[in-house]
């Protein structure tokens, strides 16, 4: 397998991350949470994988933002390890993806220079899993401009765009020029120069994927939204769904989307949700669909190919799925949502 | 008996040969062996990641890595034959 080539490690990586997502919580675990309040969930995680983050944390923060910073405390750990055991070829394709906590950290960086936040606020917002050093992440909570923090970037993928996109910031005095540059540039590095070959094949389909899925996403809330914006505005290079022309007729038209996404490769895996999105005025089933299908296009692909770096983005998916489902436990225990209520806003498979 | 093959080709051609049986015989251990260990590699590789991630796995990890091991213990045959 070619992902061998140049120094690179995928048994060693496979072989701890096959574990761990051995160590991911089962429907039985979830369905046992569903059942508790927020002070009995932080102690049953004080009880399994989360219990050093419980630990450290359980004295500053406490309840929902307890288990929250937990979960992002121990993802972060988890997703480091990733790129610290990965060499060579496998350290770059796993890398791409989790530019993708790159991208979240400066954008909130960003938002907490605007809204005036205090620093100590903002860094419990930060995932450290991507590949900004401590020492960046901690050279961009100090900064005290958004220009310091694009100075503070350069050499990174983001400087150049941010850049670009400053002085639209500066006329409309909203963040969502600078929040969309960050978007791109994360967006674009996922497939640019990524050599195609038999093994990676299938990680680009996934990442492909990835991108017509969040185009799909992108287009729906348009159309729904009824907003005035022109949606390739939006649209995202290198997916093979469609073309920005396209996107642009298609988000006018809902029905037609549908038709034809319909008629795509991802017919099949999405059929069900599709049917559902015709009948139901709310995106977000769809979007949970969208999630669960790009999930178990990833485990799949991690059985096709058992030595890429497949198994190890299954991984990063589970992951941050089983993080995303504990928070949205207990954000739904703590609004009162009925324990029906809270199965529906879960992801599993 | 095959040395008393090998003579007779000797006296056939009147020249040596470009390999001695036993060079041979040397050099196809030494080619398993590279074999097994480049399997090892790979199974060494995740026996480690496998143990690091659960102690009781170390016998496993140990098994498995030193499998192909009988590659060469095979090969190991050829010396005796010639």
């Amino acid at each position: 397998m070619s992902t061998t080539a140049g120094g690179s490690n995928p048994e060693y990586v496979t072989a701890r991350v096959r574990s761990r997502r051995a160590a991911l919580f089962s429907d039985e675990e979830y369905r046992k949470l569903i059942r508790m309040g927020p002070a009995e969930i932080a102690r049953f995680m004080e009880e399994s994988e989360y219990e050093t983050e419980i630990n450290a944390l359980g004295a500053r923060h406490s309840g929902v933002d307890l288990i929250e910073y937990a979960l992002n405390r121990n993802l972060a750990k988890h997703f480091d390890d990733l790129l610290d055991w990965a060499e060579g070829r496998l350290y770059d394709l796993i890398a791409r993806y989790l530019r993708k906590f790159d991208a979240w950290n400066v954008k909130t960086v960003i938002r907490g220079i605007y809204s005036d936040t205090a620093r100590e606020e903002v860094e419990t917002d930060l995932i450290r899993a991507g590949e900004f050093s401590g020492r960046l992440l901690d050279q961009l909570l100090d900064a005290g401009s958004i220009e310091d923090v694009t100075e503070l970037l350069d050499g990174t993928i983001f400087a150049e765009p941010l850049r670009d996109a400053y002085d639209e910031y500066e006329e409309s005095g909203v963040l969502v020029p600078l929040e969309n540059a960050v978007d791109r540039a994360f967006y674009e590095q996922l497939i640019e120069g990524l050599d195609v070959n038999e093994a990676t094949q299938l990680y680009h389909e996934f990442l492909q994927a990835e991108i017509d899925f969040r185009n799909v996403r992108n287009a729906l809330r348009l159309a729904r939204s009824g907003a005035d914006i022109d949606p390739s505005e939006y649209y995202i290079e290198g997916g093979r769904l469609f073309s920005a022309a396209e996107l642009s007729s298609l988000a006018a038209n809902p029905d037609e989307l549908v038709q034809h996404l319909r008629d795509s490769p991802y017919g099949d895996d999405l059929s069900q949700a599709l049917d559902e999105l015709e009948t139901a005025e709310s995106l977000i089933e769809f979007e949970r669909a969208l999630e669960a299908a790009l999930l178990e296009y990833s485990d799949r692909l991690g059985i096709v190919h058992p030595l890429s770096v497949a198994p190890v983005i299954s991984y990063i998916l589970a992951k941050e799925r089983e993080v995303d489902n504990i928070r949205a436990i207990a954000r739904g225990r703590e609004a009162g949502l009925s324990e029906e209520e809270i199965e529906e806003e879960l992801v599993i498979l | 008996m095959m040395e008393t093959f090998s003579q007779i080709a000797l006296q056939a051609e009147g020249a040596a040969p470009a390999l001695e049986p036993t060079a041979a015989a040397a050099l196809a251990v030494g080619l398993a062996a590279f074999g097994a260990g480049y399997a090892e590699r790979g199974i060494g590789a995740a026996a480690m990641g496998a143990i690091a991630e659960d102690e009781s796995l170390f016998v496993n990890g140990l098994i498995l890595t030193v499998l192909p091991e009988t590659l060469v213990i095979l090969a190991l045959v050829v010396v005796f034959l010639v």
